[in-house]
């Protein structure tokens, strides 16, 4: 058996293939670790991390630990492109600073004004948020008793989107909701009253307290206090 | 089967082009990475999505192709040929359906059933037995079906999409499982190409078989979901959801658009109700349409399959999900709009 082993050398090609999935398994720590993972996931699917994290190390240490054999040979060009293909994402992904998503997806995206949010369906109760109002704007049971809290206080956190066609005071507000991630995104709207002119621009994150007002599927908020905030830990809403 | 060893030293040519061939990853990896962090995808809206959305799918899926791996090579390793021999004696009748309900022990989304389903051929399963169980494990699992109940409780159609989910998504498994009919492995699976070689000797003992599966599996499915996911948040960015709204009201168009929606995002089997439910101006037969052909065929599994099977298979598989898918839920349009 000593002798065997004495034979046995490292194998490039193992030695790569554990790379890649230990460069993986880092991104998933990465993300555990960094909480970076409400960029990507809702925190309904965040325990996917883990598990991703666990098993990729497991499987590059596993390959690590086996990567000596008698007669090893080095990558073929076509393997060295696939593992670089591979680890490329992970790379991107550890290296990107944190984004999120912003206006420019919210008309791309399932929303009341084209068909609904049903991933908000739940009852209008407790304090007045986002989900709320893309339950009231899916669901006719919601949008009544979102109606029968109309003048209550809200406070809603969101982004400013464009839109050319508003008043200079007014803005219309959005927030996106994550179900498990961000691929299936929908987004949740109100139009904002009150609002300073000129003090916010597009993509700005900002905070707003008001009185809140049903208008059909459409949902105002008179505002009385708008603020700008940084962007949240968890950016996306979910249901 | 593992020919790490067999292959033995490269001759010094071919050497040294590997060696270019590493300088090459490492540069561009490199390159690509720099250019990233200076276009900064903060300024380009378009390719803040792409990244956003591409990396999202990325790290949702790839923990469930690691576990389908794991459960893949557990089955390689550890579970004897004979353990399928059994289910084959059966007769085929009874081997579709019990293949499709064997998916209910299975709660993990689409991506993780093609490995599992790859190394059950391997092992001796039947082929038509084991493609059913890849469609149907993503549909009839328990967590899927829990959040399909979850995405509609409230609604009119509930049971219409519960048991409409699960009744469908089995019976569109069994014919595609079907219409596999008697294939042999050899004509269904696709050879695997330079990353066999990561596969280990019968010799090898037990458990350093067990990663070198397990790795070659991850790698091997890895490449194609990247592939799939990319093309998925390159649709997603570019292509607005709300071009299918028009054909809402349309009796055929409009299952057609939502099942050519499912495949164009490739969402999740465990997150793709909320998703669905979502399009309320189309009835449930277009949502139903969306819930079962998306798992079973999208963008990301088209590359899943296209790395794994063989053409034909492909061709077969998604003919006869879209035709079955079409004409059932036609049948449901008629029924409840």
């Amino acid at each position: 058996m000593s002798a065997s082993v004495a034979e046995t050398r490292w194998s490039p090609v193992r030695l790569a293939a554990a790379g890649v999935l230990g460069l993986w398994a880092g991104l998933f720590w990465f993300l555990l670790v960094t909480g970076r993972s409400s960029l990507y996931l809702s925190s309904r699917t965040r325990w996917l991390v883990p598990l991703g994290a666990a098993i990729l190390t497991a499987a590059a240490l596993g390959r690590l630990a086996s990567a000596r054999i008698a007669r090893p040979s080095t990558p073929s060009r076509r393997e060295s492109w696939t593992l670089g293909a591979i680890a490329l994402p992970a790379l991107l992904l550890l290296t990107l600073p944190p984004i999120t998503l912003g206006t420019y997806s919210v008309d791309r995206r399932s929303s009341f004004a084209g068909s609904g949010i049903g991933a908000t369906a739940r009852a209008v109760t407790g304090d007045l948020d986002f989900v709320d109002v893309g339950a009231a704007q899916s669901f006719d049971a919601a949008l009544a008793q979102l109606t029968a809290r109309a003048g209550e206080p809200i406070t809603l956190e969101g982004i400013v989107t464009e839109d050319a066609g508003l008043p200079a005071d007014e803005m219309t507000l959005a927030r996106y909701i994550v179900t498990c991630c961000v691929a299936d995104a929908t987004v949740a709207r109100v139009r904002v009253v009150g609002v300073p002119p000129g003090a916010f621009a597009p993509d700005d994150w900002v905070r707003v307290q008001g009185r809140v007002y049903p208008v059909g599927r459409e949902v105002l908020v008179a505002a009385e206090t708008v603020e700008g905030i940084p962007v949240p830990d968890r950016p996306y809403l979910t249901p | 089967m593992a020919v790490e060893t067999e292959r033995g030293p490269a001759p010094p040519v071919a050497g040294v082009a590997r060696s270019r061939a590493w300088i090459g990853v490492v540069a561009l990896l490199a390159a690509v990475v720099l250019a990233a962090r200076l276009l900064d995808p903060q300024r380009l809206p378009w390719l803040r999505n792409l990244v956003i959305v591409f990396g999202s799918l990325l790290v949702e899926a790839m923990p469930f192709i690691a576990l389908g791996a794991l459960v893949s090579a557990a089955i390689e390793v550890f579970v004897p040929a004979s353990a399928f021999a059994r289910i084959g004696r059966l007769p085929r009748a009874m081997q579709l359906p019990a293949a499709a309900f064997s998916g209910i022990a299975f709660p993990v989304c689409e991506c993780g059933s093609v490995p599992v389903a790859r190394r059950l051929v391997r092992k001796g399963l039947a082929p038509s037995a084991a493609v059913t169980f890849m469609l149907a494990a993503p549909i009839v699992n328990p967590v899927v079906i829990a959040s399909t109940a979850v995405a509609y409780r409230g609604r009119e159609a509930f049971w219409v999409m519960v048991l409409g989910r699960f009744g469908l998504g089995l019976l569109v498994a069994m014919v595609v499982g079907w219409v596999i009919g008697a294939r042999r492995p050899e004509e269904l699976l696709r050879a695997r190409g330079d990353l066999e070689a990561h596969e280990v000797e019968e010799a090898e003992p037990r458990w350093r078989r067990f990663f070198g599966h397990l790795t070659g599996d991850i790698v091997f499915m890895a490449r194609f979901l990247i592939l799939g996911a990319l093309l998925a948040a390159a649709i997603q960015t570019f292509v607005p959801q709300s071009i299918v709204d028009q054909v809402a009201d349309l009796p055929i168009l409009s299952l057609v658009a939502m099942m050519a929606l499912a495949f164009l995002m490739s969402l999740c089997s465990e997150s793709d109700a909320f998703v669905a439910a979502s399009f309320v101006s189309f009835g449930p037969s277009s949502q139903l349409a969306f819930l079962v052909f998306g798992p079973m065929v999208d963008m990301k599994l088209a590359a899943l399959y296209a790395g794994t099977y063989s053409r034909g298979f492909l061709r077969a598989t998604v003919i006869t999900v879209g035709a079955t898918t079409l004409v059932a839920t036609m049948w449901m349009q008629v029924i409840w709009g």
